[in-house]
């Protein structure tokens, strides 16, 4: 068979237009079958982009973790010096920013990345080399918001970085600019990728693939790339606008012009609160995917799964301004915000009661991928029952930027987002390297993360509510908060080693499989339900043989599971009988390409032209121009290369200037 | 696999999967070789993907745009008195009836020429009319046309993006700097926001243009134009806003 | 009187001695025995947990413990029950893995739409319960914040106005007393400004300008008990926070906006808030205190902030110290004396040769900066925003927020220097000046706080102040009393 993907092009920039044939310009020759570094630095092959995107969101979710234990250790006792209050002001801040952006966000984009097209049976994105692109520019961002630390110091207005706070007047350091600039790229990729995902997703899945039959994890990414895809250009108009103000003397948050600084907080939360969710969707739709293999019955109540995350995919975008109870918007927008804000929780209870039902009546195998799942369903619901009180607005008066919101957040982040992504990483490890992570250390994993999860947040929550405030360098003796502040530093060490151990455990896994010959794992080591598990491990280059035909939700699962004579649902066949045996021959793929890192690139020069001298900005600019110009004549494949039968059409040279 | 049989309680569903499967198996099993690639929404991916971009658009101008409004209300009177003046809340009402007391009685003395932006509005949105000319020449195969009406539409957008920059020229010597207000500067970003997206289509068709001379630009490649054209419509239907938000309503 | 206020204050968390101090110094030397009461108040007042919100002891903080807390109860009760559920389905339903066997399927159930709906529209249910009450409770709070609603005008009794300054890194507060107003006529119209800057002459936040009439301090706020006080909340630079959590909810201070909030305490006593936005570098800095005293304790509390400060005696160690303080101080501090204007510090200060790097000019942000007004400085208990006593001898905290990396040879200089008890200071007995962390202030305020003067946010260091300067200083700020 032929190939399914389109060529790849760039209409997600503007300012393309295209060419028929013409003969590419040796320059511009794809690379061919690189191995090595030169192999992961052009692939555009959609499984290699999301293992970069989560081995990159491991490594900050590390770089995060030790600023986060830095605060810990300065707040372990009253008074304490360990870090100045600037010191204090820059680590809070990129701990928040590292975690969001460069941790829970590409996580989300990892699997994202690896499993749509996989679980709607196509063979890559929908534009491959955009793919790429979206990872490298992320981490251009990433890494250049993080070179802040050696050029003048980090960013130190918090996450938030609520004006007038951020503006040159009071912050005169280039912290803000690098936060400014770093994000602004970092949402390219994000952007980018959103407009790649959701026409993955409408567009290229396998005959059959009805929208009912969509996998749970495809839906919430869905619900999750849209909401990007609305809500990252608010951002930029918010960092824009601030770019203006500090490098162009503009007047938006300039108070003494008469702007109100409000703007900042609402364009900052409309963005803010869809983040959330979007942070949050991904990891449900792994644990719907979890649950139902491990409780070996299919999710309870589909429709409502899929129907509650498009809710609350909506309602996200109608609750902003609960983040602003007290930022003086008038008691009618707060009584809107505060009901709107109570509602979105009937949705995600929903969620939770239909896990448990899928629990109800299940035979359960508690093995780390499914013991994080509950996980995320118990302590997401505990970070849920406290978002309902933040609702009751006039007590959210005294409970906003506590650490009573502290403890929230991260009950949902943590306990919610990164215990789902765990699970998610436990599940599909053994799909995309080939052996199963270490039980054994996984449960210990498991049940240290949890101790130390709870024993550090779980504190926060009382000392909130005895008036600790948020963003706090230092407590004093005399405030009643040794105690608790003392136990969550503690908490903090021990989630610290358990969060790292999965590492220990790829690296004592890794070694074991080697030992023992590199045994093949199977297609579907967990006898689970979507079309991931259909083909061969780890995934084969091409995805799939053939496409798969779908008639049915679980489609893979029945075809191992069917009911015999008697009405009773019995295998049929194992998951390694049914699967496709992994022979790519014929199957054409998008040949890798440089240009996407080489466009990533430039974003980066020009942000550090923007903030040091926008003369810097010339090498940036030039290299962009290359770059859509070498990318714009690319040949879509090497014109050299032996195509499968179904490749002698017309060969596009797509895409233009964007 | 097409031995496989639905199970569940899907009935309907299965049905109508049957029979999906039933017209793809009507077609050559290499459906592929067609001119335009299967899809599952039956518009090609570019397509897809222009629409989402343009539906992101929408909130970054939305933004933008909110921003100027929001602003708005705290410069009023910088607009008809040259005469910063800050006030409390936007919703407080008692605040809102004092400004309009104040716009009442200053001598109103207009920064807009409103005569010569709706000439040069009126142009940019001839520009779409010239643009779907242009997409139904190519997909027509006429391509002496297709220059044509390309040509028009650059030229027109161009005459536009000429007088935004005599506009701006002029409030700027009249003293509205982007840095000396906050009028200013809201006033001129989401102009020149909106500014260099006209820019970015008329390089865009430049290159339509260009391609087209060079007998690149065929029927085959129509999708390129309609999708340039999206966005070329885009464009102008975001100026008519602003056009209305900025200038027309006080 | 003292005694009577002493039963009302044993109420938990309070303490006592601040409000001792805050009455004694104002009544200056009338209150000798107030020594004995003071160890007895701070004897019955250490509540370990000052800010804790599950402890109102105001109407506001009260009708806000009463609707969370049966939401808390609801809330428990659910994760309890989802909680539970999870961890007994989770034992309950588990196989053994040596016991899986592929054939053996659980029913399989795809779900149930009636039950669906159910648990769909029980919690909605719930829901519109807790928003009935929640916005019941938004209104009622709100009329309260509602100018001049449900209390006394101005001018009657039983209304106080106070402006709330926030800035980097303190509060100021501002009493109207004349009724006329936060607010200077600044546009000539014969009325003053109450809700709307006229910036006619000036960049806001330059000119918040003092009515003449009205009564500045700092950090410390001194109210009536059982009485509502009308707050207008605003900030001078950045978004600042204010929150009693005793007494009421936070409210930000957001530069160019006036809010309206409330305070009300049941009963005298002290209490404490921390500024709760983030709002730069010294943000854990920020303090405040609020003192709630009887009626009559407060009209002449304000009675004494209502007059001029003392001049020292001529030739006498406070008089040098106000040489000093005019020569090097009174650039950013006023201490308001009988013939000058009370706000004559607040333009003017701090503008010549502060420019970023791009070249705008810090005048007019950065102007506004003025210092606290000190003119009644020996009547409060705090200082530096709210992070050290004034007095030593009865809190507990004394010098409790230091930075932790102080110069030790610096502390070397300046510990060994007497903690005496203040000679000036005959009427409070065991009750001693803050001698030595005033000194280490007035010397190196950067060291025992975070601020950056460089930049213009906060009080810079004196290292040219000789010793003798620095008694001197201390000396005259003692008489300000």
């Amino acid at each position: 068979m032929a190939i399914i993907e389109q060529e790849p092009s760039i209409a997600a920039l503007p300012s393309g237009a295209a060419r028929t044939a013409a003969k590419p310009l040796g320059a511009f020759s794809r690379p061919r079958n690189p191995v090595g570094l030169k192999n992961w630095l052009t692939t555009v092959d959609h499984k290699k982009i999301g293992i970069m995107y989560g081995t990159a969101s491991l490594f900050f979710l590390l770089w995060g973790g030790i600023p986060a234990l830095l605060l810990r250790l300065q707040l372990a006792r009253p008074n304490q010096g360990l870090l100045s209050g600037a010191a204090y002001n820059q680590i809070f801040t990129m701990h928040g920013t590292v975690m969001i952006f460069l941790v829970v966000m590409p996580m989300g984009a990892a699997f994202a990345n690896y499993l749509l097209p996989l679980q709607v049976g196509a063979r890559d994105v929908a534009f491959p080399r955009i793919n790429a692109f979206s990872f490298w520019v992320f981490l251009a961002g990433g890494i250049m918001l993080n070179t802040s630390w050696f050029l003048g110091g980090g960013a130190n207005g918090g996450w938030f970085n609520y004006a007038p706070n951020n503006g040159i007047t009071y912050n005169p350091g280039v912290g803000i600019d690098f936060w400014n600039v770093g994000l602004l790229i970092a949402g390219i990729g994000s952007l980018t990728g959103a407009v790649n995902l959701i026409t993955t997703v409408l567009n290229m899945r396998a005959p059959g693939m009805s929208w009912m039959r969509m996998p749970i994890f495809t839906w919430m990414t869905l619900v999750t790339q849209f909401l990007l895809l609305f809500a990252i250009p608010v951002l930029t108009v918010a960092q824009l606008l601030l770019l203006f103000d500090r490098r162009f003397d503009g007047n938006f948050f300039n108070v003494d012009q008469g702007s109100d600084p409000l703007l900042w907080q609402h364009l900052f939360w409309i963005f803010g609160h869809p983040e959330v969710y979007l942070m949050i969707l991904p990891a449900f739709g792994i644990v719907s995917e979890v649950i139902p293999v491990f409780a070996r019955k299919p999710i309870f109540g589909y429709p409502f799964m899929v129907f509650s995350g498009i809710a609350i995919g909506f309602m996200g975008w109608g609750v902003w301004a609960h983040h602003m109870f007290v930022s003086g918007i008038g008691p009618l927008s707060v009584t809107a915000f505060a009901v709107a804000t109570m509602f979105i929780a009937v949705p995600t209870g929903v969620k939770v009661l239909n896990w448990l039902a899928t629990l109800w009546g299940g035979k359960l195998i508690l093995n780390t991928a499914m013991l994080f799942s509950i996980g995320l369903v118990t302590q997401f619901t505990l970070g849920g029952l406290s978002g309902v009180s933040h609702a009751v607005a006039s007590a959210d008066t005294q409970q906003t930027d506590t650490y009573y919101i502290v403890a929230h957040f991260h009950y949902v982040l943590f306990g919610g987002a990164l215990f789902g992504f765990y699970s998610g990483l436990y599940f599909w490890f053994p799909k995309a390297f080939g052996y199963k992570l270490n039980e054994k250390i996984g449960k210990w994993n498991f049940w240290s993360m949890v101790v130390g999860f709870n024993l550090t947040f779980g504190p926060m929550h009382i000392l909130g509510l005895q008036g600790m405030p948020r963003r706090m360098q230092t407590y004093d003796a005399s405030q009643g908060f040794n105690t608790w502040n003392m136990v969550a530093t503690i908490g903090s060490f021990i989630l610290g080693v358990a969060t790292l151990s999965i590492l220990y455990n790829a690296l004592v896994s890794y070694r074991a499989w080697r030992r023992a010959g590199r045994p093949d794992v199977g297609p579907d080591p967990w006898d689970a339900r979507s079309l991931e598990w259909s083909i061969q491990s780890p995934t084969p280059e091409h995805n799939f043989d053939v496409s798969p035909t779908v008639t049915d939700l679980d489609d893979f699962w029945h075809h191992k599971y069917q009911e015999d004579d008697n009405g009773v649902l019995r295998r049929i066949a194992t998951g390694k009988e049914v699967a496709q045996p992994g022979n790519g021959e014929g199957v054409h793929l998008p040949a890798p390409s440089y240009w996407p890192l080489v466009l990533a690139l430039s974003f980066p020069l020009i942000g550090y032209g923007l903030i040091f001298s926008l003369w810097l900005c010339i090498p940036g600019v030039v290299l962009l121009i290359t770059a859509l110009y070498g990318w714009s004549l690319e040949p879509a494949d090497d014109l050299d290369d032996d195509h499968g039968h179904g490749d002698h059409h017309e060969r596009e040279l797509v895409g233009a200037n964007g | 696999m097409a031995e496989t049989t639905a199970t569940e309680d899907l009935d309907h569903e299965g049905a109508a999967a049957a029979e999906f499967a039933d017209q793809l198996n009507d077609t050559p099993s290499d459906f592929v070789h067609h001119e335009e690639h299967y899809t599952s929404l039956g518009l090609s991916n570019m397509k897809l993907a222009m629409w989402l971009f343009l539906g992101s658009e929408v909130l970054l101008f939305g933004a933008l745009i909110s921003t100027y409004l929001l602003s708005k209300t705290r410069f009023i009177t910088e607009l008809v008195a040259g005469n910063p003046y800050v006030i409390e809340g936007i919703s407080n009402g008692e605040n809102g009836a004092l400004v309009n007391e104040m716009i009442a009685e200053a001598s109103v003395e207009p920064l807009f020429d409103i005569p010569f932006t709706s000439l040069s509005s009126f142009i940019l949105l001839m520009s779409s009319l010239s643009m779907v000319l242009a997409h139904k020449s190519v997909t027509e195969g006429n391509y002496k046309n297709l220059r044509i009406w390309l040509s028009t539409t650059m030229l027109l957008g161009a005459t536009f993006m000429a007088g935004q920059v005599y506009e701006f020229t002029t409030f700027y010597r009249e003293g509205l700097t982007y840095d000396g207000s906050l009028l200013g500067t809201a006033f001129y970003t989401l102009t020149g926001f909106h500014g260099a997206h006209v820019t970015g289509g008329l390089i865009m068709l430049g290159s339509l243009i260009y391609l087209s001379f060079k007998n690149k630009m065929q029927m085959d490649r129509a999708e390129t134009v309609e999708l340039v054209g999206l966005y070329w419509h885009f464009v102008d239907i975001v100026w008519v806003l602003i056009f209305t938000i900025v200038y027309l309503i006080p | 009187m003292s005694e009577s206020s002493c039963h009302a204050s044993c109420v938990p968390g309070d303490h006592g001695d601040s409000m001792e101090i805050v009455k004694s110094r104002t009544k200056s030397r009338a209150l000798a025995g107030a020594v004995g009461l003071s160890l007895l108040l701070a004897a019955c007042a250490d509540d370990e947990k000052p800010l804790n919100t599950f402890n109102p002891e105001g109407p506001a903080a009260q009708s806000i413990d009463n609707l969370i807390g049966p939401i808390f109860w609801i809330a428990a009760v659910i994760g309890v029950l989802v909680v539970g559920g999870g961890i007994g389905l989770a034992i309950k339903n588990r196989v053994h893995p040596d016991d899986y066997d592929p054939d053996d399927l659980p029913p399989q159930i795809h779900g149930n739409p009636k039950l669906e709906w159910g648990w769909t529209a029980a919690p909605a249910v719930l829901l519109i319960f807790i928003s009935v009450f929640t916005v019941f409770s938004i209104w009622d709070l709100e009329e309260k914040n509602t100018p001049g609603g449900g209390v006394a005008a101005c001018g009657d009794t039983g209304d106080l106005d106070v402006l709330v300054i926030g800035q980097q890194w303190w509060w100021e507060y501002r009493y109207d007393i004349d009724c006329d107003g936060f607010f200077e006529d600044l546009d000539g119209d014969g009325v003053n400004n109450t809700d709307v800057w006229d910036a006619d002459d000036a960049e806001w936040p330059l000119e918040i300008a003092l009515d003449d009439d009205d009564v500045s301090v700092a950090n410390e706020m001194v109210i009536p008990a059982g009485q509502q006080i009308d707050l207008t909340i605003t900030s001078r630079d950045v978004i600042h926070s204010f929150w009693i959590p005793r007494l009421n909810g936070k409210r930000d201070a957001v530069p160019g906006r006036l809010h309206t909030w409330n305070l009300e305490a049941d009963f005298p006593g002290e209490y404490t808030g921390w500024c709760t936005e983030f709002c730069g570098l010294s943000h854990a800095r920020m303090r405040m205190n609020v003192i709630a005293l009887t009626d009559s304790e407060f009209d002449e509390w304000l009675a004494n902030q209502s007059t001029p400060a003392d001049i020292p005696p001529e030739g006498s160690e406070a008089a040098a110290g106000r040489e000093t303080f005019q020569q090097q101080c009174a650039s950013c501090h006023i201490i308001w004396e009988d013939g000058l204007g009370k706000d004559a510090i607040y333009t003017g200060a701090r503008n010549e040769g502060d420019a970023d790097r791009q070249g705008r000019d810090f005048e007019a942000a950065l102007a506004a900066k003025a210092a606290p007004n000190l003119t009644h400085f020996a009547t409060r208990t705090v200082m530096a925003g709210a992070i050290y006593s004034t007095y030593v001898g009865l809190d507990a905290n004394d010098n409790d927020l230091n930075k932790g990396q102080e110069n030790e040879t610096y502390l070397a200089q300046y510990n060994d220097l007497p903690e005496a008890i203040d000679e000036s200071d005959d009427s409070l007995g065991v009750l001693r000046w803050n001698r030595a962390q005033l000194r280490r202030w007035i010397r190196n305020a950067p060291d025992q706080k975070d601020m950056a003067p460089d930049d213009l946010l906060g009080m810079p260091a004196f290292p040219g102040l000789t010793d003798e300067d620095l008694d001197n200083l201390i000396a005259y700020i003692a008489t300000l009393d």
